[in-house]
């Protein structure tokens, strides 16, 4: 090999490597867009019924913990489903096992007005178009699903998830 | 690789799965001069072993701070379609569903009626048909606390 070509592959490898081997800088952070929190707790009302019992997403050994009145209790002196409400530090909890399953998607969906929310795999799975141990919970359209995408399009429709959580079965 | 192959290797490893032998070695155990059979194990989480035996299986209580069985409790079990299974415990009480009667189609809604009172569960079973896989004591953050049917049909 010529000395030129050889300086050349060697310069383009050289390259290649600092390439592979280069990461993020150390003060790079993704500052995720989420739904709103102040009208969440009535998604997490239904969320909690219908995916949170303690057999479901109310176990700690299962991702999107959810916690709940009526299922997993976050202080350690609260049981399941005892007297009392959700409260405030659980819909905190929920939120953020929600909005943190995946950042980068749920800010494209909420930065979009809510547009396309089968981009999240909570969507998929609830609808059941993505596998899920725990099946199809609800289809497009239905009452459960408009409480989760109006709350996606920043449009909370709080009656309506009510009205969801109370019909479900 | 030929099928029989594949499900040779698909058995090997259903029969070593270490988290099912672990749950299973965690269990208290047999108890003394009570047989394996419908009666033992009270409380335990029937299907960890007798899972596609049983599709629904638990034992209730009198009280919640008594572990002496209700006998002859009806356990109402209602799935999402609608179909619906009623189950009696035994002496131990214990009750099991086998997979041939009922295989509820979730989420399902539990009644158990026992001494003239029915208190029906607040949440749904989501999945598990073990009543003893959420049902179990302690009570705390994760747990009510075992099955019982309180006099006065009011659960704390």
């Amino acid at each position: 090999m010529k000395p030129a070509r050889a300086l050349a592959v060697i310069a383009l490898a050289a390259c290649g490597i600092a390439l592979a081997c280069s990461t993020p800088a150390p003060d790079a952070r993704f500052v995720e867009t989420v739904p709103d929190r102040s009208t969440f707790p009535a998604v997490a009302d239904l969320l909690v019924h219908r995916c949170g019992t303690l057999d479901c997403h109310g176990s700690t050994a299962r991702n999107m913990r959810l916690y709940g009145s009526i299922g997993l209790r976050l202080a350690p002196g609260d049981h399941p489903v005892s007297k009392g409400q959700t409260t405030a530090a659980e819909y905190d909890e929920d939120f953020a096992s929600v909005v943190g399953l995946e950042p980068e998607v749920m800010s494209a969906v909420v930065a979009s007005g809510g547009a396309s929310p089968d981009r999240l795999t909570l969507i998929r799975k609830a609808r059941g178009t993505e596998h899920h141990k725990g099946g199809a919970l609800w289809s497009e359209g239905d009452p459960q699903d408009l409480c989760i995408t109006s709350w996606l399009s920043g449009h909370t429709d709080e009656a309506g998830c009510v009205s969801a959580t109370r019909s479900s079965f | 690789m030929k099928p029989s192959t594949a499900a040779l290797i698909g058995l090997i490893a259903l029969a070593c799965d270490p988290v099912h032998d672990e749950a299973v070695a965690a269990l208290p155990g047999e108890a003394p001069g009570v047989p394996r059979g419908p009666t033992h194990r009270p409380g335990q989480p029937c299907l960890l072993c007798h899972a596609g035996q049983f599709s629904v299986a638990g034992t209730v209580f009198v009280d919640a701070n008594d572990l002496a069985p209700a006998v002859g409790a009806d356990v109402k079990l209602t799935d999402s379609q609608s179909h619906t299974f009623d189950a009696t415990t035994n002496e131990a009480g214990n009750f099991f569903v086998r997979t041939g009667e009922f295989s509820p189609v979730y989420p399902m809604k539990v009644a158990v009626a026992y001494g003239g009172v029915t208190v029906k569960m607040t949440a749904d079973v989501g999945r598990d048909g073990a009543c003893a896989s959420c049902h179990f004591d302690p009570p705390g953050p994760a747990s009510p606390g075992h099955v019982y049917v309180p006099p006065d049909g009011v659960t704390p």
